[in-house]
Order: C-alpha cells, then structure tokens, then sequence
C-alpha cells in the first residue's frame, strides 16, 4: 500500500510533464496491480513504464497505453513475460513511439489469440516492415492495429509469409501495401481456414512477378475461387502459384480467366480438371491455364467422355511430341489440330460447318438463289423477328439456329438441321407465301369476299380520329384485317399451314419422313402443359398435337368434345394431296369460326372433364364445319376466369411464320427492282407501310428498340428498305451494315451511297512454334481497287513507249506455235512425200514394213493464267534514290506504327509538287508493261494488291480479275495503286491461291512483287518475333506449290537475304538489284517462268 | 461399222446399216415435225441442247421414221452416219484419203462424202469439239448446191437427194474458245433440246430402264432438283441419261439411294462439297 502511494509521489510529477492524463492513468494502472505484484515488481514495472514516457519525443503516448493494458495483460502473463513486453515496447518506442504505442494497444487482443511467448516474434514481424521512414512506420503501426484480426484468420507462420509479400510490396508503393494490408483481415477471413495459406502462396508468387496484380488479386480473388469446388481450391491456388512463378506476369490474369471458366463447370469435375492442369503444367504452365480456360466452351460441345479424349489428345502432343507450342495452341483452341478433333469428337452439328450443304441443298430443292444465315444475324437486323434459335425464312433467307445438338450423333444433328431446312425451303417451295387473297382451294372455296363485305373495319381503325383505311398492301395483310383477333387468326393460320407443309414435305420427300416423324414426336413431348392454358389456346394447342401426328397427347374438356371434333375434321381437309394456302387460310377462317364460340377460360373446375382425345382421330373424315352456326353449340361450358388469348409456342423446328412479312418484304423487293409485283397493287406509301407493320402482329415494336413508336418505325422500315434493296448473297456482306441511320421523322428514302463492297474469306495462319495451323485466323476482304484517273495509265505508257514496244515484240514471238507437226504417222492427215518416197524404196528394196508416211498437226493449246499480286504496304511510299530507310526498322515500325505513319505523311506532304519516284509507282509502271505484254501474249492474268491491318483486316484490292476484261476501269484502278498499312502476306498469298484455283488453266503462276519482309500487327506472337510471318510466308508458298501453282517472288529488299532464303526455300525469287529495273525485268521474269 | 448380233458376227458398210426396230422416242416438243420439214426441205439441223438430252436418240428416231423418203418401204429407215467430233478430226477424217495399197494407193471415201453419195442423214455430233478448219468444210454442202469439194482428188460431189446435215451443238460449255463461229451456225435451222418435264422425263426413265413407275417419278423429282444447282458448282444438270441409268440400276434391285449415288452424285461432280448437298437430296427423296 504504501509502496504504490510511494510510487505515485515519486513518478507523479515527472508524468505529469507529458500529460495531463499521464498521472491518473498510471495511478489506475497502479491501482488494480498492486493486488497481483510484489512492490519490487510494481517497481520495475513503474520504472519500465516512465522510462518508456522519457524514452522520446512522443513515447508517453506509448507509456498512457502501457499503463491502460498493463492491468488487462498482468494476470495473463508472468511478470518475466510482463517485463519483456515492456522491454519490446521500448525498444520499439525507439523506432517509433507509434509504432510502440500501436504495439501496446493491440497486446490485450493479441493475447486471446496468441501464447504469452509469441508476443516478441509477433512484436519482430511489425519491426521488419519498418525501414525508418514514416511510411514504413505508419505500415508497421497498422500492422500491429490489425494483428489481432489478422490473427483471428491466419496463423503466426502464415502472418510471417503474409509480411513478406507485404513487405516485398513496399519496395514498389507503400499505397498498394497499405492497401493490401488494410483490406487483409476481411480478405482472409473470407476464404476457408485450409485455402489461406495456398492464398498467400500466390500472392507471393503475384507479388513476385507483378506486384501491381496483388491488389486485384486481394480484391477480387475470394470471390473468383468462390466459385471452385471448395476442397480444390487450395490445389487450384497451388497450380496458379507454379505457373505465375514460371511464367510471369500473366499468372494473375490467367488464374482469373480459368477461376471464371471453372464457374461455368460442373463443381463435381473441378477436381479432376485441376489434377490435369496440374499435370500438363509440369510440361507447360501456360497449357494447364489454357485447358482451364477453354474448358467450359469444349463443355458445351462434348460429352464428359468426349472431352477427356479431347484434352488427353492434347496432352499427347505435349509430353510425347513434346511440343510445348503445340500444346498451348491447342489448349488455346487456336490450332487446327484442336479444331479438328473438336469437330470429330462432337455430336454437335455447327451451322457454320454445314451450312454451304445446306444452302445447296436449299437451292435445289427450290430452284432459288437461297442464303443460309444463323439466327443470330436475323435479330440483329431489325426487321421484325425476334426470337433467336429458331428456324424461320424472309423469302430469300432461311435463318437456323446456330448448331443442333439435340441428339447423342452428329448424322442425327445434322438431320435435324435438314428437317428444319425442308420445312422452310418447303414454305417457299409449296407457296406459303403466295397466298393470293380470294382464291378458291383445291377442297374450298373462297369466302373471304364474301365475309369482307359483312365484315365491320378492324377494331383498331374504329376509333374517330382514327385515319380512313388506306388499302391492304398484301394479300395476307387484307385476308388478316377480315378477323378482330389478329393474334388469333395468325396462330391458327400458322398451326394449319404447318400442317399443310409437313404434310407436303413427307409426301414428296418419303427420304426425310421418318425424321420429320421422330422431330414432331420429339416436339409433342416438350410441349406445354394444356390444361393450364385458356380453353381458345387450348383448342389452338391441340390442333398443334393432332398436326404433329400425336393425337394422343391431345387433352380436351369432354363438354365441348364436338366443337374440337369439328376442327379436327378441317384440320384434316388440309392434310389431302393437292390442297394449297389458299385451303389453309380457308381452314384457318373456318377455324376461327368455331374458336370464337370458346370462352378463353382457365377454370380448376373443368379438371376432371379434361380428356383424352385418342380413340376416334385416325377415322375422323377430312370435313369443313356446316355453314350456319349449328345448334350443337348447347353445353353448357363451366364458367371460369377469362384470360387474355396468346398463341401456345411453335414448335423448334417449324420456327417462326411470317407470311404478311414475308409477302411485304417480296413486295418490297419487286418494288426496288421496278418491278410490280401484282398488277392490282399500286406501289405502297409510306403511310400504308406504317399501317400495316403497327397492325402486323408479328411485329413486336416494343421489343425492338426503345423510344417512340414513330422512330422506332422509322428505324424499322429503313431496316425493312435495306432488306428489300440488298439480294441476298450469301458470301457478301456489306460493310458497315448495322448502323441504324434511320432519321426519325424521315420518309424511308433510298439507300445512302453504297459502301465498298466487301467479300470476306477466312484463312488458316501457320503458327510454326505450334507446327500447326491457327484456323480461320485471318480475314481477307477483297474488294475492286478504286479508280483513278484513265490519263497516268496513258502516260505511262507514252512515257515508256519503246520499252512498251520492246516488250510487246518479245511477248509475240513467244505466241504460242499453235499447230505441231507431227510426222511418221501409220494414219494423218495427209502423206509426207519424203517418208512416202522413203517407204516405197525400202519396201522396193525389200525392208521397212511398216508404211508410216503420214503426217498430222497436233494442236498445241496456250493455257496460262498468271496472278500477280503487289505489295501495297506502307513502305512501298520510299522514294527509290534513298533505298535505305530512315527509320530503324526494328524499333520504330514494329512498336508504334502510327509513329511511322506520322513520318511517312509529313514527308509526302514536302514532296506534293514534285514528287520523286517511290517504289510504288515502279509497281505500278510494272503492272502496265505486263498488262501490256499479257494482251500481246493472250494469257489469262490477274492483277491484285494488299496490305492490311491485323489479322481480321487484310485487304485485298482487285486491279483486274482473272477473268477480267482489260477495260478502261481497269487501267483506272491501276493509277490508284498506293501505299497503305502493312504486309501480311501469308493470308493474301492465300486468297490468290484461291482465286487461280476457281480459274481454270493448265499452267497457273502466282508472281509475289515486294519491297522487304511481311510484317503487320500481330503478325508473330508477340510484338518483336519476326520469324512467324517469315515462315507463314513460307508456308502460303508451299501450299501454292501443293496446289499446282508455281510461285514466284520479286523482291526489291537487297538486304533481305537473310531472311529470303528461309522464306522462299525451294520457291524461285530474285532480288532485283537496280530497283529502276524493275518494269524491264518482271515481263522477261515472266517470260521464263510461264516458258515452261 | 461392225455390230454384233447375238448368232453371229455380221459386217456391213455404214451406208447400209438400218436400223432394224423402231428406237423408242418421246417427242417433248414440235420436234418431229421441224425435223421432217427440215429433211423436206433440205435445211440443214443444228441440235442444241446439254449432253444426254436425247439428240442422238431423236436423230436416230428420225432416220428411222423417214424411211418413206427412199420410197423404199422394206429397208427400213434413211441411212443414219454418225460422227463424234473430237479436237483432232481433220478434214481427210470426214471425206476421205488415199490409202497405200501394196504397190498402189487407193481412194477411200469419209463418212461425209459416202453420206453425200447414198442420201444418208450426216450426224455431226458435238461439233464444237472439231478444229474450226474442219468446220468450214461442210459450208459449200450448206448452200443451195449442197456440194461437197473433195481437193485431193479435183472433185466435186453433188449430194444425193435423201442427204441432210445434222449437228449437236452443247451451248452448255460456254467458254470463247469452244464456241460455234458464227459463219457455221447461221446455216442451221436450231432445235432446241431442254431436259423434259418431269412427267415426261419419268415415262423416259421408266420405259428405257424398266424401273417402277414410282421410282422413276422420283428419279425425275431428283433431276428436278440437281439442275436447280446448275452454275452453284455444277457445270450441268443431271442427264437424263444418267436418269435411265440409275433407274436400270434400280430395276436390277441396287438401293436407290446407292444407285444414284454411283450413277447420280459421283458422276456429275468431284467437288465434295456438291457432291455432299446432292447426296442430301437424295436421301431426302428415298426412302433408303
Ligand atoms: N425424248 C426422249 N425419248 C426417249 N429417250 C430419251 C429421250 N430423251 C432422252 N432419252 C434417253 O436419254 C439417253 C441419252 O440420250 P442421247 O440421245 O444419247 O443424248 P444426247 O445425244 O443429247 O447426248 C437415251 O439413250 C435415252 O435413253
Ligand atoms: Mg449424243
């Protein structure tokens, strides 16, 4: 007692110096220890924490904390341990007194988690991020603060690993390692005790390899491996860990991608994916992420067992080819390897692979020039459809769904996808769309007038200041606006002229007719459940059934038994040979009759009386429904809530029917191509359009665009305009199609300027680190050059005239000698005096038996066609006198083309007066002497240009086609040959191995004019490699040797021997050394070449 | 000409062959009656139409329908002299040439010029396939004189009364070089072979193969359908006598389905992609 008074007298006015709070906390402090420690201890305990107050300039903060926790932590801990703890604090205070005082503050916590003899390694893993600075102080200070929490979910070793990547972090942004550190405790606390060891693993290895990933893997790695099966994840973290140790940079990013693509996986399989990763990472880190990445997509292709020998395959290549590039690409899903064994293992059927058969085969079964598109495009068009995946025609398109993968074969698939296309190549081919409105059938007549004249206007026009009625556009619009319910009559038109085509379809086709039976059947299974439909859509679902051949599945309230009686019976008439739409929309107006004396109600009380409706089907007779309305109608229909009427769905493979479209978009087209289509139809307004696409219910406005109806139509009907303005052909497309310029209050006006026309073709690229082909890489658009002015071409040639005429002379000597003779012929045309002279004197003589005096001329055909395609690359722009580039080639040009750009512009700029002679204008005296020569000649020739950006963007310029006359267009577009952007070559190599393969000749040369090695964005796998385009060059060339083609390259580089050598190999080049020579030299080149 | 008959081996001169039954021919058109006024008239015949439409068959028909023309009712049929045309078929091919003969040469005459001396038909068939210089040749027998010079000898013949020149023509190979000149085919009179209307088509393909009536239907709906890919990878439709093949395989009990594939789909392309979608047809058509 008397000490603690002592004690408070000694130290109390040396405390008070620091604080006016110091005293009364160390007297509190006193207070409640004096009851656990002897005097002597309470002494040095009092000393410890006033030389802690004196220890700096802020210490005492760090004694006030001492002295509040003192109290807490003493009966916790001996007093050896109480006074080491003091001993820390100093020591730390001599670092930092917040440092200390952070540490003091968070001791009392500490010790619920940690033993006594933890504290000092807990206080040296604080001191180690401590560099002296105060940002390292005010990390070390936080990290004491946040101790206790970070010990709540990480061990002491783990805290130990987690300062180091902490730490690793501030040699790069204290910022981030505050971050990191403030954002831990919530981090680790959410992922599963076992995972956050294998958590802080990688973490370092991010830090390690790039720390600027650490805060993103901090925020979003919880959540991403959240999404992996829980008992993997630690093994997934250990496979991220390895690979990002041995690759790099890309360990974060690719361990995010796979965590999403293993989100899309079935969790049951996440544990043997990670095993195979884990396996292929052995050999290649970077295929054990690609296999993850791609998995979920060869998921949706394959079954699980399909998959396994899919990703063993791959496998294969790496450890037993051991190719490594080969791997990854394969992995990657960019190798034709990959592809091919997808394809090959895959029951699933791509519109992509199978769609030129199927347009064929559309195109014969209609005799119409046919497009075959996806869905998928159809909805992107705006012109009134709206459902994707499924199957639908516009008259000149059939859309279908982008791959089938109903069934386990891929024969099955396919068939599907002819089901689907017979139905509606069938639609245009058994004249769904023409109905002509009046008509009489083949089994009915034709009432329509008859009920248009006691017909009241469509309900939509009543209103008063609705506008008058402008006449019906189509035949179908006007047969349409005969019935209230639009929706009604579309549904039921649709249901019987279905009926009528697949009834069609399996009569002409008997091939297809089972298939067609087992996808209806397929269909009526899937179908939704009738009794919770209103009794009108219920009436219209049945008749579905019965026309899908199930008449079993056909469930009907007994009560009103006949009336379903009576529309199956009309349903039938449909089904006789013969009957045409004009039957159908006869039916479907009969139909409606008797549909309308159905209340549309949902009723729980007609449960029981839902029946089947099988026994009597089969003998129902083909019948339409008495005239008057007969008086069977009595029974009385339970009463029940009244629904709105909607359609039941289509059935898949039937798709979507649109007649009154289909019929406006054919009127459309006739109507551009100043034709009219029916004489009766004057040429429609704006305004009826309007009318009739806001009455159309197969138009869902609201479903198309946001905004108002008025812009909303506008954006329709120009879409509707392109529609009709632009034949379809498959292969083209235009370009910049989709942007939607509909003004709003515009009348729809002609089309704007036509764009370039544009033909896409994809090729393969030869990835030589793979020793594969990336397939469909690249993406050519060849489209006519542009034309200039007629009068260079001429110049030209009046320039040059004695090499013109020069050249012409040596081409017309080498004409073809068009006639051989041949002689010593036992039979010819004629005899040959000379061995007829010979004959008689041998025979006289008594020798030479044989009479061979005839002679015949054998004719000799000239059939070359020659392809020459030039370099129109940026580079082609130097002027010839300074071959040598200004530009360091390596650095400049490949790192920031638009640098180069920049130069090149601002040099033509100074050279607009006079300009010097670059190396494209020698290409294009070049290609004017050829073509000079070649008509001289007679060959067939082609004259092309590229250049490009990027794989998806090769350009592909046609100065003159194959089999192209030469005109003054041509000699036009000669003048506007130009340096552009770059030099891809392989896939503009490629595309004229394709063109002179569609053109037929006997001997074919592709002549290759260039100014240095290919290159272009991307052109390699990464921004320096220069040997991918070189042996894609390569490649192109062998496959142009392959295809019959004799390949040949000019070159103008002369430093280019290096590389030359390795992309020509065995192909013929030269290297034109006096580049001025170059007009002279390509005409005798090609002399030589087409020699042979 | 040499035929073998089942007995024996029997050798006659072109000139005299006849046929000996009527060939079976479906007119499609007014075809017959051009023909006889043409033969009436001495208007020389160009047939134009895509290989195996039934030219040689209608020539044949013809030959044997005129018979009256001779006035000799028991020989039946005018003589029909054909000719295939290739690209090596020289002038002394069609009128003839000297012959070495032990110590001596001998004249023997070409088939144009034994047509010219006996009144036959002169079939000339594809003659695009001849060289231009050959061409010219039967002009003078296109005029009114209908002569035929024969150089070699300082000739010059004087067709018979029953003589007519025939030719087929296939506009189908459009290509410049392989076009008809223009001084040649304005001496013909044009008949046009298309293919045949379905039903028609399908009586052909029954009555020569002897295949169900059923399958020729269908066999003609296919034919239908392959020439609507005419210029889409197809150089030309089916034939119908690649039709009358199929369906005698048919008759012989092969699957349809396989028959037209040998006689149908491999036969009219190389191109698998072509080859596929006509595949697609047929199994869509039959059933197996
Ligand atoms: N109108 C026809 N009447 C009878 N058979 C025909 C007819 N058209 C074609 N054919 C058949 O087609 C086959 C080929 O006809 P063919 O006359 O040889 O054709 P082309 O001479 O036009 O190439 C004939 O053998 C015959 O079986
Ligand atoms: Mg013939």
């Amino acid at each position: 007692m008397t000490s603690t008074q002592d004690l408070i007298e000694r130290f109390t006015p040396e405390l008070r110096g620091f604080g006016a709070s110091l005293p009364d906390e160390f007297a509190a402090a006193l207070g409640t220890l004096e009851r656990r420690l002897t005097p002597e201890q309470l002494e040095a305990w009092a000393d410890q924490g006033v030389k802690l107050a004196h220890h700096s300039l802020r210490s005492w903060e760090a004694a006030a904390e001492y002295f509040r926790a003192s109290p807490e932590i003493a009966p916790r801990i001996d007093f050896d341990t109480l006074v080491e703890w003091g001993e820390t604090a100093a020591e730390l205070a001599s670092s930092s007194a917040l440092m200390s005082a952070a540490y003091v503050k968070a001791t009392p916590a500490l010790l619920d988690l940690l033993p006594a003899e933890d504290l000092t390694p807990l206080a040296n893993l604080g001191e180690r991020l401590c560099r002296g600075n105060w940002k390292s102080i005010s990390l070390s200070s936080l990290f004491y603060s946040t101790s206790p929490a970070l010990l709540g979910v990480l061990t002491l070793s783990a805290l130990d690993e987690f300062v180091d990547v902490i730490d690793a972090l501030t040699e790069r942004s204290y910022e981030l390692a505050t971050a990191c550190l403030e954002t831990a405790a919530g981090v680790f606390g959410q992922l599963e005790a076992d995972d956050r060891e294998a958590f802080l693993r990688f973490a370092r290895a991010v830090t390690r390899a790039s720390w600027a990933d650490t805060r993103l893997y901090f925020e979003r790695g919880p959540r991403l491996l959240q999404a992996v099966e829980s008992g993997q994840r630690a093994d997934f973290l250990d496979l991220a860990a390895r690979v990002t140790t041995e690759i790099g940079r890309q360990g974060y990013p690719l361990f995010a991608e796979a965590a999403t693509s293993l989100a899309q996986m079935d969790p049951a399989d996440h544990g043997d994916m990670i095993r195979f990763a884990r396996r292929l990472a052995t050999g290649s880190p970077t295929s054990a992420m690609e296999y993850l990445k791609s998995a979920p997509f060869v998921r949706s292709r394959l079954t699980p067992e399909q998959m396994e020998r899919w990703s063993e395959a791959g496998r294969d290549i790496l450890f037993i080819e051991r190719n490594a590039e080969g791997a990854e690409a394969y992995f990657r899903l960019e190798s034709t390897r990959a592809e091919d064994s997808l394809a090959a293992l895959s029951a699933r059927v791509e519109l992509s692979s199978v769609g030129t058969t199927l347009r064929l085969y559309a195109k014969a079964l209609t005799g119409e020039q046919i497009a075959v598109r996806s869905t998928e495009d159809l909805v992107d068009r705006g012109i009134g459809w709206v459902t994707e995946s499924v199957a639908t025609t516009e008259g000149t398109s059939i859309y279908l769904p982008p791959y089938v993968n109903a069934y386990e074969e891929q024969r099955a698939n396919f068939i599907a996808y002819k089901v689907f296309t017979t139905h509606q190549t069938g639609r245009l081919e058994f004249g769904a769309f023409s109905y002509r409105y009046g008509e009489p059938g083949t089994y009915t007549g034709g009432t329509v007038l008859a009920r248009e004249a006691n017909t009241p206007p469509p309900s939509h026009l009543e209103a008063s200041d609705a506008p008058q009625k402008l006449a019906a556009v189509t035949p179908m619009q006007r047969y349409f606006d005969l019935f209230a319910d639009r929706t009604m009559i579309a549904g039921l038109f649709t249901v019987v002229e279905d009926t009528r085509i697949d009834q069609v379809v399996s009569r002409e086709y008997s091939g297809i007719r089972e298939a067609l039976r087992r996808l209806q059947s397929y269909e009526a299974n899937r179908r939704p459940d009738v009794r919770s439909m209103g009794l009108q859509a219920a009436f219209v679902e049945n008749l579905l059934r019965a026309s899908l051949g199930r008449p079993d599945t056909i469930m009907w309230p007994m009560p009103l038994q006949s009336l379903l009686g009576q529309g199956l019976a009309a349903l039938r008439v449909i089904e006789q040979p013969g009957a045409t739409v004009q039957d159908s929309a006869e039916v479907a107006t009969a139909l409606y009759d008797i549909m309308e004396r159905i209340p549309n109600i949902v009723s729980d009380m007609l449960k029981d009386d839902w029946v089947a409706y099988d026994e009597d089907y089969l003998s129902i007779n083909p019948m339409m429904p008495g005239g008057g309305g007969d008086g069977d109608m009595g029974p009385l229909v339970p009463s029940g809530e009244e629904v709105a009427f909607q359609n039941p769905p289509q059935p898949e493979f039937r798709g979507d029917f649109k007649p009154e479209l289909v019929q406006l978009l054919m009127q459309l087209r006739l109507q551009q191509q100043g034709l009219q289509g029916d004489a009766v139809l004057s040429p429609m307004s704006a305004e009826q359009l309007k009318q009739l696409l806001e009455n159309s219910v197969e138009i869902t406005i609201s479903e198309m665009a946001e905004g108002d109806l008025s812009s909303t139509l506008g954006l329709f009907l120009s879409n509707l305009e392109k529609e009709a303005g632009t034949p379809q052909t498959d292969q083209k497309t235009q370009q910049g199609e989709q942007d939607g310029s509909g003004g709003v209050e515009e009348e729809p006006g002609p089309m704007e300027d036509l764009p370039v026309e544009v033909t896409w073709k994809y090729y393969d690229e030869w990835d030589f680190r793979a020793g594969d082909y990336r397939p469909r890489w690249c993406r050519v658009g060849e489209r006519l050059g542009e034309e200039g002015e007629l009068d260079y071409y001429d110049d030209t040639l009046r320039k040059n005239h004695g090499l013109v005429m020069e050249t012409r002379r040596q081409f017309e000597i080498m004409r073809p000698e068009t006639f051989r003779k041949i002689k010593r012929l036992e039979d010819g045309e004629d005899v040959d005096i000379d061995a007829a002279i010979e004959f008689i004197v041998d025979k006289r003589a008594g020798t030479g038996p044989l009479g061979r005096i005839y002679w015949r001329r054998n004719k000799i055909e000239r059939d070359v066609a020659v392809a020459f395609l030039l370099d129109m690359s940026a580079s082609t722009d130097e002027e010839i006198e300074k071959q040598k580039p200004k530009y360091d080639q390596d650095d400049d040009f490949d790192d920031d083309p638009r640098k180069y750009f920049q130069w090149l512009a601002q040099r033509r700029a100074k050279q607009a007066l006079e300009p010097p002679k670059r190396i494209v204008d020698l290409e294009k005296e070049s290609a004017i002497l050829i073509i000079e020569a070649l008509e001289a000649i007679g060959d067939s020739y082609g004259i092309y240009g590229f250049s490009g950006y990027g794989r998806d963007n090769v350009e592909y310029y046609v100065i003159k086609d194959l089999d192209e006359e030469l005109d003054d267009s041509v000699r036009r577009r000669v003048d506007k040959i130009e340096p552009i952007r770059s030099t891809r070559m392989g896939p503009a190599i490629r595309h004229t191995i394709w063109k002179l393969q569609e053109f037929e000749a006997k001997v074919k040369i592709l002549i290759l004019v260039s100014d240095g090695r290919p290159q272009d964005h991307g052109y390699g796998r990464d921004r320096t490699e220069k040997e991918y385009a070189v042996h894609d060059t390569h490649q192109a060339l062998q496959e142009a040797k392959r295809a019959g083609i004799t390949p040949f390259l000019i070159t103008v580089d002369k430093e280019g021997h290096d590389y030359l050598k390795q992309m020509m190999d065995d192909v013929g080049y030269e290297v034109v050394d006096n580049i001025e020579s170059l007009p002279r030299r390509l005409p005798s080149l090609y002399r030589s070449l087409a020699a042979e | 000409m040499t035929i073998t008959q089942p007995q024996a081996f029997k050798q006659i001169a072109v000139e005299e062959f006849r046929l000996t039954e009527e060939p079976f021919y479906l007119p499609i058109n007014d075809e017959i009656q051009l023909f006889e006024q043409a033969y009436e008239r001495q208007i020389p015949v160009l047939l134009k139409g895509p290989t195996g439409a039934g030219k040689t068959r209608f020539v044949e028909y013809m030959s044997w329908r005129l018979h009256e023309h001779l006035g000799d009712k028991s020989n039946e049929g005018v003589p029909l002299i054909t000719v295939a045309c290739h690209e090596d078929l020289t002038a002394s091919d069609l009128v003839g040439r000297y012959l070495l003969e032990g110590d001596n040469t001998r004249w023997i005459d070409g088939p144009i010029t034994r047509a010219v001396k006996v009144g036959a038909i002169c079939y000339l068939d594809e003659i695009v396939e001849a060289r231009k210089d050959t061409t010219v040749l039967i002009h003078p027998l296109t005029d009114y004189r209908r002569l035929l010079p024969i150089d070699k000898r300082g000739e010059l013949l004087e067709a018979a009364d029953g003589f007519l020149l025939v030719m087929s023509y296939n506009p189908g190979y459009q290509s410049a070089l392989k076009d008809l000149k223009h001084s040649t085919r304005q001496r013909f009179i044009a008949i046009e072979f298309g293919y045949p209307p379905r039903d028609q088509e399908a009586e052909i393909i029954r009555v020569e193969s002897l295949c169900s009536a059923e399958d020729a239907q269908e066999l003609a709906k296919l034919a239908e359908k392959v020439r609507n890919l005419k210029e889409h990878g197809l150089a030309e439709g089916v034939s119908t006598r690649l039709l009358v093949y199929a369906g005698k395989l048919i008759a012989q009990g092969i699957a349809p389905r396989r028959a037209c594939q040998v006689a149908i789909v491999w036969a009219l392309t190389d191109d698998l992609e072509v080859q596929r979608s006509i595949e697609e047809v047929v199994t869509s058509i039959f059933e197996n």
